[in-house]
């Protein structure tokens, strides 16, 4: 039973981040190769609000969804004067340089060491949310509040914008539109989400290092969006399903640990090969990546 | 000291200005993003242990048979993944895409092959010579003569081969190029093949130095990616002057800094360009914005 727990946090986890993620990939048509980098720049500001600052629960949240939104403005507002690969380039090198900084940065994030012991978050000052139901239970109503949020944001004139510029950034910006602030818009409110997600992990694995957010962590968020399917909600959430859940089934077929790691990863590259040729929308997406 | 770090940094840039010729010769003509050199030039070490360590042939002929494997494995992605991609008129993102997906199935299955860990292609010790207070190791010195050497008749191929004008040709242009007459497919599946020698040249020269894991392609493709867009995009000669620039930079700041922060310096020179001067030093101004 605790094992089932667990992976449906995972699960709620990585509903947070592909649902998010979508916001770029399907809704603005950004491709982001940095998500990672937001994953962890949530997850250390979550560790700081928790261990140095001994905030309760909704405070924390609250500290982290603007903490990333303001890093995410950093990278947004350069990068997105770029287009097509340079705007993927330059995601994957601010993806780097914060991996570098984490794991490099010994006297502030200690390293390759980790942070171990972080406390279980308070909430209203007196409850304490540690063990696997508690964190399941917040885990979930984390993903739905995401899940709503996004749905509702599609369906609002701001999202119809997204979409619009996704389909033809011309037509938008000769429509009165401006182009940038929508995409930083979309940019910023994405990695607020991510954020979320890191300080989930942060405070349930309660031990974080670098390793957890480098370059292979951002290729496989993006890859489980792009699996799922873009441009609508159903897509990125049957996304992070698979990629949760494929792993404990080929354990369960009974292939060794070694091998099973490197198949699973066999199985998402050749999955993203077929969907490419064959499905480009993805298993449940609607949007055709341009 | 300061003479020695230097003298790594071109070593090391010789390498990359290679690694990132290759991947140059198929993105300024296909303008395909193939993150899956990166596999393709880890695959190519791991042949030339193949055939050097576990079935003891001599070291030459391991890295020619290497060479040839290498270019194989590239011709195959090239017909069986991207050729139907193009042909079915899919965006360069879709492309990408894929090439992640590629890149991630070629190092896995090595990596059920041969195992995760480290494996050493040259046992002993490297001897070493000394110029003045500049000591070098003779894989050291492999790996800039050869490397020249390959980027030296790569060059004057370009320029005075038909094949090199038909190159330049397409970088240029390829619907004008199907226009006249060309055989486009055909063109792609000779570049992809040579850009698979660079990869394997370079991949071979290296893991000789400091072997080999299944992991080793992605540093050295993003090092590449930056050499070639410092360079500038366009220009086969841009990539050169960025892979020298790079090895150099990351040298120094070794020297300035320590070896850890090497990464950061390469992508800050990234971001700068990206930012600043998107069609690099030798490129031509194009609107990247």
């Amino acid at each position: 039973m605790n094992y089932i727990f667990h992976i449906l946090i995972m699960i709620n986890i990585y509903v947070i981040l592909t649902v998010s993620t979508n916001l770029l990939v399907g809704m603005t048509n950004l491709l982001s190769l940095g998500q990672a980098a937001f994953y962890g720049i949530g997850a250390y500001l979550a560790v700081f609000a928790l261990m140095v600052l001994k905030l309760p629960l909704i405070p924390v949240i609250i500290l982290v969804m603007i903490g990333t939104a303001l890093f995410s403005l950093i990278i947004a507002y350069p990068s997105l004067r770029l287009k097509g690969d340079y705007f993927v380039l330059a995601t994957l090198g601010f993806q780097l340089i914060v991996f570098t900084i984490l794991y490099n940065l010994v006297s502030v994030t200690r390293g390759p060491y980790g942070i171990p012991g972080i406390p279980a978050p308070k909430l209203f000052g007196v409850m304490q949310i540690s063990g696997l139901v508690p964190f399941l239970i917040l885990s979930l109503i984390l993903a739905i509040i995401t899940i709503f949020v996004f749905y509702k944001l599609v369906h609002t004139p701001f999202g119809r914008a997204l979409k619009g510029l996704r389909d033809d950034e011309i037509a938008i910006s000769s429509l009165g539109r401006n182009v940038t602030v929508f995409k930083i818009w979309a940019f910023v409110i994405s990695s607020a989400f991510i954020g979320i997600a890191g300080f989930i992990y942060a405070a349930y694995v309660s031990y974080i290092d670098p390793t957890s957010f480098n370059l292979d962590e951002a290729i496989f968020i993006l890859a489980a969006v792009l699996i799922g399917g873009t441009g609508n909600i159903k897509g990125p959430v049957v996304g992070a399903i698979f990629v949760v859940v494929l792993p404990e089934l080929l354990r369960f077929v009974g292939f060794p640990d070694s091998v099973a790691a490197n198949l699973r990863q066999i199985v998402y590259g050749m999955s993203l090969i077929v969907l490419m040729l064959y499905r480009p929308q993805g298993i449940a997406g609607e949007y055709r990546l341009q | 000291m300061l003479l020695q770090l230097l003298a790594n940094g071109i070593i090391m840039g010789s390498v990359y200005a290679l690694v990132a010729l290759g991947f140059a010769l198929v993105y300024n003509t296909t303008k395909t993003f193939h993150i899956a050199y990166a596999a393709i030039y880890m695959f190519s070490s791991y042949m030339v242990l193949s055939f050097y360590k576990f079935l003891q042939m001599p070291l030459l002929i391991s890295f020619l048979i290497a060479i040839f494997l290498t270019m194989g494995l590239s011709i195959l992605i090239e017909r069986t993944v991207y050729l139907p991609l193009v042909k079915k008129n899919s965006s360069l993102n879709v492309i990408m895409i894929s090439s992640i997906g590629v890149m991630i199935v070629v190092i896995n299955m090595i990596a059920m092959f041969y195992g995760n860990e480290t494996q050493i292609l040259n046992p002993n010790i490297s001897k070493s010579v000394t110029f003045g207070n500049i000591i070098l190791t003779h894989t050291q010195l492999a790996q800039l003569v050869i490397s020249l050497m390959v980027i030296g008749i790569f060059i004057t191929f370009l320029k005075y081969s038909k094949f090199g004008i038909k190159t330049r040709a397409m970088r240029d242009d390829n619907i004008l190029c199907t226009v006249f007459g060309m055989n486009i497919n055909r063109m792609r599946l000779s570049l992809f093949g040579l850009s698979a020698i660079f990869a394997a040249v370079g991949g071979g020269l290296v893991a000789y130095d400091v072997g080999m894991d299944p992991y080793i392609g992605m540093p050295m493709l993003l090092n590449g990616v930056v050499a070639l867009i410092i360079g500038g995009v366009g220009r086969f000669e841009a990539p050169i002057l960025g892979g020298f620039i790079i090895g150099i930079m990351q040298s120094l700041a070794v020297w300035v800094f320590s070896s850890r922060w090497q990464d950061a310096v390469t992508f800050s020179l990234l971001l700068i360009f990206l930012l600043f001067r998107p069609q690099g030093l030798l490129g031509e101004k194009q609107r990247a914005v």
